[in-house]
């Protein structure tokens, strides 16, 4: 029913997609698998009208289409429900599932709303909810099947779900595989991206793999083991971008027990050793970032203990953390890691202005000493000094981010995706540079959904999936498959 | 290195306050060679009186822009509140008194509305409510009447002319150098600016949003009680409606003068520059004997013209 064939895609100097293939039947769920950063997001926007193609056809009942806009893609009967869900919650339930549904015209009574969109609700399995009620009023869950009960409304033909569960609880879940089912009953055509295995052989008939903006043909789900797809997946050679590990670490620096915080499900327990880069490994919202957020007083800790240094720790918000040299590196550098109107300099001095400064007084030479140690030791070279930081590459970005904590000799440093989106070369950097801290003494505890990543940098891996920690192993011992099998339970699906 | 960085080309940027300057220099060109009676010693100082004021408070209004909080909208009711305040304290205490507790109750205002602003998060709808509480306390405590004082100090402090210059414009060059300095190489300043850049990382980066919001608050509210002090003394007597409407001259000097409205640019030279450019259109406008209706619209579309251009450069350089 839908082809795709050839599909390129580059932004900037980066080829994204290159040469991409797929093929879905009506009342087929395909699997679209990969790693982050394969290209899975770009594919589906493309097809979405919400980027555009540098390249390849796009043909539906084997007429080519071109797809320019989202409007284009509605048009071609092409539904899609994206991670960050688009329910507005201070509409009513009914007025979301015909959101932007022009055919209806403008004068409709709230009662017709409601009952034009309660079969689409019933079929989603929503039918015990009030089609006047305010979105707001319901679960995440509750509210990804409205989206899908909207693609029943449009009569979508082919629909595309961008990983719909990935803040979903088990029982959830459920629910929204069942509603995947309907739409498939009724001869829609499915692009399902998702990280879990139980989903990929419970839900899809073949599968897609998509491995560093390529595609593989697509596979059946029955004839496939998990070894097979993982292989699939991971499969680059990239040892020689990581450092060796550590030759030993020093003592017991920080210590978990049993402790919860919102994003986590299960109390989580573990240590941490002076030198050593502990790597908690996890898909969106399987806790792994939960605990780094707690550690770093944005959410508080709300039972157990936490010992650093055989003192207790429990900060107070980010202020208190930094107070222990206890220093946190968000996810998104853009929206709290730098200040991208400021030049890089001001933004690796911002955490450390007492200690640049005398008598209130901003000292030149200070902040010029402390500015170069940094830049020296995270390899920013001197002609990017002068530049605001917003302008520069991802990679450089990501330097400052977490070079800016470097000037306060930190204890623990805490990253969450410490290379995300930064491309290839500066990673390596990353790496080595983080290493080299870890080696001069300092802690490191990194969150990723990055598996090479996390094999590669740390000394010990923490598997969470779902807020729980699955397991704590050294890094020796966890090979590609043992850790995709951990963070995305394989086991279930077996 | 194997990052690519976007834009190597080399390119020439003007500082900001740059524009202003040039903008200004045109402006006194071409006034001087069409305007008979514009190049005049009598109405240069005319024209600086006029700036030096509105420029005051226009560099304490900066504080609040470069801080990331937009505007405050109850300068003038707050400048009214303090005038009457100053008139009945120094009518009661004298003016060394009078002064000193204006210049008092003025940062009591100001951390009054910084705290508001920190707990509701909207600048623009907390001022505006606190700039009719100052217009009323205002009208309350002067009985809607015309309060008069007799001070020597304070005719003096109104009318005198050090080296030829108006105190007026004295207090403005030194709030202009002063602000730039504390901006530019204070810790604090640094502060201010970098919680306007980004509050987010502000706050991840262990930055004190809150004491830089009232800091930010009391720059603008000294910077009202000199404007009030100063006028009570030159006239000698303060009423309730004082500085009614001139809200928008404080925040067009901030915005013609080219600080960025989400904050985190600029230093406050630039607004004193503004409020120069706009009372040096303003004087010549008048000087051609256009009416208060057309130089009213005029400066109203010098400030769309001027967030457009700077808005379009900025745009340019990123």
């Amino acid at each position: 029913m839908l082809r795709m064939s050839g599909i390129v895609k580059s932004y900037g100097p980066t080829r994204v997609l290159e040469d991409v293939d797929l093929a879905v039947e009506a009342g087929e769920v395909m699997a679209l698998m990969g790693e982050n950063g394969a290209g899975k997001s770009t594919l589906v926007k493309i097809l979405a009208g919400i980027e555009p193609a540098d390249g390849g056809t796009i043909s539906i009942d084997g007429a080519a289409v071109s797809i320019r806009s989202p409007g284009h893609a509605q048009a071609a009967g092409i539904g899609y429900v994206a991670q960050e869900l688009s329910i507005v919650e201070s509409l009513s339930v009914a007025e979301n599932v015909f959101l932007g549904d022009e055919t209806l015209g403008f004068f409709r009574s709230a009662a017709s709303l409601a009952r034009r969109a309660r079969p689409y609700l019933e079929r989603v399995g929503l039918d015990h909810i009030d089609p006047l009620s305010l979105a707001e009023e319901h679960s995440v869950a509750e509210r990804q099947l409205v989206e899908i009960a909207r693609l029943l409304s449009r009569k979508a033909r082919i629909a595309i779900l961008d990983e719909p569960t990935a803040a979903l609880s088990e029982t959830e879940i459920v629910r929204v595989k069942a509603a995947v089912r309907t739409l498939a009953a009724e001869g829609c055509a499915i692009i399902y991206v998702t990280h879990r295995m139980p989903e990929v052989f419970d839900l899809t008939q073949k599968v897609t793999v998509l491995r560093n903006g390529k595609s593989f043909p697509a596979v059946e789900t029955a004839g496939l083991s998990i070894g097979d797809l993982i292989e699939a997946m991971l499969g680059r050679q990239l040892g020689q971008m990581f450092p060796p590990r550590a030759a030993h670490a020093g003592e017991e620096i920080l210590r978990l027990d049993a402790c919860r915080a919102s994003g986590l499900k299960a109390p989580v327990s573990l240590s941490l050793r002076k030198g050593e880069i502990l790597a908690l490994a996890g898909q969106v919202g399987s806790g792994a970032g939960a605990v780094l957020r707690m550690l770093a007083g944005v959410t508080p800790i709300q039972s157990g203990s936490v010992t650093l240094e055989g003192g207790a720790y429990a900060p107070s918000g980010i202020a208190g953390s930094i107070a222990r040299k206890v220093l946190y590196c968000s996810d998104d550098r853009k929206r709290d890691g730098i200040f991208a109107v400021r030049s890089v300099p001001e933004n690796l001095s911002a955490p450390a202005l007492s200690a640049v400064s005398r008598f209130g007084l901003l000292s030149p030479a200070l902040e010029g000493e402390h500015v170069t140690r940094i830049a020296r030791q995270f390899g920013l070279g001197e002609r990017f000094l002068g530049r605001l930081a917003g302008n520069l590459s991802g990679g450089n970005q990501q330097k400052v981010a977490l070079g800016k904590w470097i000037g306060l000799d930190p204890k623990i440093l805490l990253v969450e995706e410490p290379t995300r989106g930064v491309d290839v070369g500066a990673r390596s950097e990353i790496y080595s540079h983080l290493r080299k801290l870890a080696d001069e003494g300092l802690s490191i505890i990194f969150a990723s959904s990055d598996t090479q990543e996390v094999l590669g940098l740390a000394d010990r891996i923490a598997s969470f999936f779902h807020g729980e920690l699955v397991r704590i192993c050294d890094a020796d011992d966890v090979t590609a498959e043992s850790l995709t099998r951990d963070v995305t339970r394989a086991s279930e699906a077996a | 290195m194997t990052s690519q960085d976007v834009s190597h080309r080399a390119k020439v940027t003007l500082p900001k306050t740059a524009y202003g300057l040039i903008a200004i220099l045109v402006l006194l060109v071409v006034a001087s060679v069409t305007t008979p009676g514009f190049a005049r010693v009598d109405n240069i100082f005319v024209v600086i009186r006029a700036a030096s004021l509105t420029g005051i408070v226009a560099i304490g209004m900066s504080y609040i822009t470069i801080s990331g909080n937009l505007f405050a909208l109850s300068a003038s009711a707050l400048g009214a509140l303090l005038a009457v305040l100053f008139a009945l304290l120094t009518a009661a205490l004298g003016f060394a008194a009078g002064l000193f507790l204006t210049l008092g109750i003025a940062v009591l205002c100001g951390l009054a509305q910084s705290v508001a602003i920190s707990l509701i998060g909207n600048p623009i709808i907390t001022t505006l409510a606190f700039g009719t509480v100052f217009r009323g306390l205002a009208a309350l405590f002067s009985g809607n009447s015309i309060l008069r004082i007799e001070s020597e100090a304070a005719l003096w402090l109104g009318t005198a002319r050090p080296l030829g210059i108006p105190t007026q414009s004295w207090a403005f060059i030194i709030a202009a150098i002063l602000s730039w300095f504390i901006i530019r190489h204070f810790k604090i300043g640094r502060e201010i600016v970098l919680c306007g850049a980004n509050p987010k990382a502000a706050v991840a980066s262990g930055l004190r949003v809150g004491l830089v919001t009232a800091i930010a608050c009391a720059a603008l509210s000294i910077g009202v009680a000199v404007m009030a002090i100063m006028t009570v003394s030159q006239f000698s007597q303060a009423k309730a409606d004082l500085f009614m409407g001139y809200d928008f001259d404080y925040i067009a000097a901030v915005l013609v003068g080219g600080i960025a409205l989400r904050g985190g640019k600029g230093t406050p030279l630039q607004a004193a520059l503004g409020a120069v450019l706009i009372a040096l259109l303003q004087n010549f406008m008048l000087l051609h004997g256009l009416s208060a209706g057309v130089r009213m619209t005029i400066v109203g579309l010098l400030v769309i013209a001027s967030i457009s251009l700077f808005h379009i450069l900025q745009g340019r350089g990123r």
